[in-house]
């Protein structure tokens, strides 16, 4: 099998291309085999990572289950990355940070799970931003994967405001905005709601 | 009489031109119970022959020699042999003889599966449906493509013939199976309207007696419209009663019950391999359930949030809404100081460019498809045989009018 | 030295006590006056429904009020079965003077079973001369014998027969009435309603009490069958000289009640106003029950808390009527539903802890209530349940039709693919019949 076109992905950090050079890859070794099966030199590992970096985990699922059983036992790398999309898959957000930590990766690996675990905090803190107006400091470190005083760090860096009292983190975003709507509101409500007795 | 080197010989002599190859052709007819009876000795002629070169005569030497059964060792080689076949032949030539192509191909998917080795046939059944179509057309080799596909848990790949527009049919059945697969291939990638689109063609397909493709796509059918609408209720009901009674029990909109009713009929389902599209409808419940107090709801704290949708706990009302608003499903913000979700409105303005020019290409893909219907009107008002046929029953009413009338003089 | 306080004491609340004493009210039911109100059959059954209902709520000693006076009135008629059943019912509790009296039952049997022998002998005599009003005469005393002996179905038979001899519209009409008399005794209100159209396609032989009568069969008939807003419309149209002149089947209280009730809980604002209040006609009925007429007036002028109260109050006496019963409970939430968005309508939040207040309930249930509404769609608000207020929601017209435009384009869009297929499927399959 050719697999100058995936070195030459990986050599070059473009990960976002890497799942469909191996599916391609895949898909045509596999019809063209003759006598080794292709399972025994395919680098699942890294194809299935290269699906969870594109955030495709139907696809590492599907992947996942057409790998052979004896391939699973030889290579322990391979079931490590297949935990991280599992994690996902479930939506046990902070899991995935420990997953990525829980395996001493290969050197030809190490750089695409690194990638993958620092797009994969930004991707968290896209979330936190839509989702929360206000967040505990505690969940937010699970969230990035972080100790309490690094994430901490990180939001207030990204315009977040902490209160240390009640160990919350507020969003500059909804912080601005949820002064301004009572601000609005509150006169409508006296002016509006007639009161009956 | 033939011999199979004078047929190479002519094959080698007659593929570059296309009059040649209609030549060529006239001459392979002929010969093609020749080649049949020979079919044993035919497989050391093929390395005189180069599959892209001479694929109208390679299809007839491979067709022949694929006709008898083959055993698990030959289907090794074959299979190889075939699949660089279909990878380098050429449609111009191959489309001169579809019936051996898909004779060909067939027998190609049947090794495949008798070694057990889906995953070998993905690409090589690609290639044979891309070279075989014509725009908007079924072949017979669509559903076995998907179906290689599912076996091959090749879900993107058999994804992507899907998005092409189907219209023209010549096996119902082909049709049936198409719609079936590509259903299931649609369920596998979560794209639940297309799937429901896919199954819907199945279910009210025109057909005189219920087959069991039919049966079974409507069985997803339903389950489909549970996850995707919240709600199936239709004419169609058919002896499916197991689904009909869970969509109903679906809609009292309580997760206890529902769950009860999967649990006694687990087994059922269990057996009908819907299982787990059965697991999705009692989450899309919950996601349902969500959603309405979105309508209804500015604020609600998480504990009302739980309390109403069942959950267990607020922690878990609050993974509930933070998945939902991960996957664009609602738009709200959690306020865990107060233990609050606030609901917001969908923040499309419709005042994008992006947006102006998605309708502008609907209106137009809309155009083009009411083109097509007035076209196909025209086409079938007009086809002698439907005329035929719609006449003939007329005829008839007008004959029984007049009979009556000669009746009565002869009393 | 008091001239105010007596003053006062004669004013409002007393006057209004002694005005008209109200036969449904708040208070516990007044049985005598109750069954006053009606003659015949219908008085004697209503007696046995409020018995049965009050024997299921463990209320004894007005069950047996009730058993004692249809006792008494039974006793009056020729009905040995019904004599029967409510000496059964009664089971001694009201000591010997309630008692089985054989000898009665015996007499009138007898007496019965002669009349039928008159009543044959007379009809067969009619049916040899053929003189046709002779035999719709006979039939019609038959129907009259049957009805008085508790046969309804016989009675049924009967009265029908008549058609076939009737001469005149009137007889027509008559034949109507008794139909629907029994038929509404019976329960079958299709005969009811299809009796009603045929009385009222015999135009001339209509007077207009007649129609009132139909008016109110027809009302009966809807509520029946939950068209609550058919009902009321029927019950509305009936003339106020109807008076007491139905009482085999209804009291005006009842049109009052029933067609108050039904309007409430299924007419706009408007409607209500132009039909109900505003209708003179109507009045003279309200008049008669004054807490229907005052929570109808307290509803439109928004007073929910006291409607509601007048409500309450009225419940337990209304699930003793033979005919409301079924309904109350559907008419009452819709009455409450409708009070509920008439509340919110106007305003752009309200505070729910003033609205819970309104209609006496808590902030939580309040919120139930509306959630369900809102879902229905029937208010157009949200809830801010953080801060207990509730939100008017103006839809942004524009969002929803860019929204509905591209919705429509899909379906359009996916509608049209599958009619193609189809027809391409048909296609096939024309061309394979042809083959045959």
């Amino acid at each position: 099998m050719d697999f100058s076109l995936l070195t030459d992905a990986l050599s070059s950090k473009s990960y976002g291309k890497i799942a469909d050079i191996c599916d391609e890859l895949m898909l045509k070794g596999a019809a063209e085999m003759e006598g080794v099966p292709f399972e025994e030199e395919w680098p699942f590992a890294i194809h299935l990572l290269a699906h969870i970096y594109v955030n495709d985990i139907n696809s590492a699922r599907y992947l996942w289950k057409s790998i052979p059983a004896a391939v699973k036992e030889r290579q322990p790398e391979v079931v490590a990355a297949w935990r991280i999309g599992q994690r996902l898959w479930t939506r046990d957000y902070a899991a995935v940070h420990e997953a990525i930590r829980a395996f001493d990766w290969s050197q030809q690996i190490q750089p695409l799970v690194v990638a993958f675990s620092e797009v994969y905090t930004k991707r968290m803190f896209q979330l936190l931003l839509s989702a929360y107006s206000t967040i505990g400091i505690q969940d937010t470190a699970l969230f990035l994967g972080m100790n309490e005083d690094d994430a901490t760090n990180y939001v207030v860096q990204q315009g977040w405001v902490v209160d240390p009292d009640s160990r919350m983190l507020t969003s500059l975003k909804h912080y601005q905005t949820s002064t301004e709507s009572r601000l609005i509101r509150h006169p409508l409500i006296g002016e509006n709601s007639i009161n009956l007795t | 009489m033939y011999t199979v080197e004078s047929l190479v010989a002519q094959i080698q002599g007659l593929s570059s031109s296309a009059g040649d190859l209609s030549l060529l052709l006239t001459h392979l007819k002929q010969a093609d119970e020749f080649l049949h009876n020979e079919s044993t000795q035919l497989f050391p002629f093929l390395e005189q022959l180069d599959p892209t070169l001479h694929s109208l005569g390679y299809l007839y030497i491979l067709e022949a020699s694929t006709s008898g059964p083959v055993t698990n060792e030959q289907a090794r080689r074959l299979v190889l042999l075939i699949s660089r076949f279909l990878t380098s032949c050429v449609a111009d030539q191959i489309r001169l003889a579809p019936e051996k192509f898909i004779a060909v191909c067939k027998s190609f998917k049947d090794q495949v599966l008798m070694l057990e080795a889906p995953v070998r046939g993905v690409v090589p059944l690609l290639e044979a449906v891309k070279k075989l179509r014509s725009s908007e057309h079924l072949t017979t080799l669509h559903p076995d493509f998907l179906q290689i596909c599912l076996l091959a848990k090749c879900y993107k790949t058999g994804f992507s013939i899907l998005e092409d527009d189907i219209f023209e049919v010549d096996q119902p059945r082909d049709f049936y199976l198409y719609c079936y697969y590509g259903g299931m291939i649609c369920i596998g990638q979560k794209r639940f309207q297309k799937a429901l689109e896919l199954l819907h063609n199945v279910v009210t397909a025109p057909m005189s007696s219920i087959n069991a493709i039919a049966v079974e796509a409507f069985k997803k059918y339903v389950l489909v419209s549970l996850i995707y609408n919240g709600q199936y209720y239709s004419s169609l009901a058919w002896m499916c009663i197991l689904y009909i009674e869970l969509a109903n029990t679906y809609s009292i909109g309580k997760i206890s019950e529902l769950e009860t009713y999967i649990q006694t009929n687990r087994e059922k389902f269990d057996s009908d391999n819907n299982l787990g599209l059965v697991k999705q409808v009692v989450s899309s419940m919950y996601k349902r359930n969500i959603q309405r107090l979105t309508q209804t709801y500015l604020t609600l704290s998480l504990q009302d949030i739980a309390n109403t949708v069942q959950l267990s706990s607020p922690k878990e009302a609050e993974m509930h809404v933070l998945q939902m608003i991960q996957d664009g499903e609602i738009y709200a913000t959690i306020n865990q100081r107060d233990g609050m979700v606030r609901f917001l409105e969908d923040p499309e303005q419709y005042k994008t460019c992006e947006m102006i020019e998605h309708i502008d290409s609907s209106i137009q893909r809309i155009m083009t498809l009411s083109k097509k219907l007035t076209a196909m009107d025209e086409l079938i008002s007009c086809d002698p045989l439907y005329l035929a046929k719609v006449g003939r029953e007329r005829q008839r009413f007008d004959f029984d009018d007049f009979d009556s009338v000669p009746q009565k003089f002869n009393i | 030295m008091e001239p105010d306080d007596e003053i006062y004491a004669n004013g409002e609340p007393d006057s209004s006590n002694n005005r008209n004493r109200p036969i449904i009210s708040g208070e516990q039911l007044d049985i005598e006056a109750y069954a006053g109100l009606y003659t015949g059959r219908t008085k004697i059954t209503r007696l046995l429904f409020i018995a049965d209902q009050c024997g299921q709520n463990n209320n004894t000693a007005m069950q047996m009020e009730a058993l004692r006076m249809a006792y008494e009135e039974i006793k009056k008629g020729e009905n040995t079965q019904l004599f029967r059943d409510v000496v059964h019912k009664i089971d001694g509790r009201l000591g010997d003077k309630y008692g089985m009296d054989s000898a009665w039952c015996e007499a009138v049997d007898r007496r019965a079973v002669q009349k039928k022998e008159k009543l044959e002998n007379e009809l067969n005599a009619y049916r040899t001369n053929l003189i046709k009003e002779s035999i719709r005469m006979g039939y019609n005393d038959f129907g009259d014998y049957h009805y008085t002996h508790g046969s309804l179905a016989d009675a049924f038979k009967s009265y029908v027969r008549t058609r076939d001899y009737c001469t005149t519209s009137k007889h027509v009409i008559h034949m109507c009435m008794s139909a629907i008399l029994v038929s509404i005794e019976t329960g079958q209100f299709t005969h009811v309603t299809s009796y009603i159209s045929k009385a009222e396609q015999t135009v001339d032989a209509l007077d207009p009490n007649t129609v009132s009568k139909l008016h109110c069969a027809a009302g009966l008939a809807h509520l029946d069958s939950k068209k609550y807003k058919l009902a009321a419309r029927k019950f509305l149209e009936v003339a106020p000289e109807l008076g007491n002149s139905y009482n085999e089947v209804i009291a005006p209280q009842d049109v009052a009640t029933y067609g108050g009730l039904c309007a409430l809980a299924s007419f706009d604002r408007m409607e209500l106003k132009n039909k109900v209040i505003d209708s003179i006609n109507f009045r003279n009925f309200l008049e008669l029950v004054p807490e229907v007429r005052e929570l109808i007036h307290d509803f439109y002028s928004s007073h929910y808390a006291s409607c509601l109260e007048y409500l309450g109050n009225l419940k337990a006496n209304l699930m003793l009527d033979i005919h409301l019963h079924d309904h109350v409970q559907t008419l009452y939430d819709q009455i409450r539903n409708k009070a509920l968005i008439q509340y919110t309508h106007p305003f752009v939040s309200v505070d729910l802890h003033v609205m819970a207040n309104a209609f006496k309930t808590t902030v939580a249930g309040l919120e139930k209530e509306l959630e369900a509404l809102i879902t229905d769609n029937q208010i157009q608000a949200r809830i801010d349940s953080h801060n207990k207020i509730l939100y008017a929601r103006h839809a942004d017209q524009r969002n929803a039709t860019f929204q509905r435009v591209l919705q429509t384009g899909n379906e359009f869009d996916r509608d049209v693919r599958a009619m193609l297929l189809r027809a391409n499927l048909i296609k096939l399959e024309y061309k394979a019949s042809r083959k045959l």
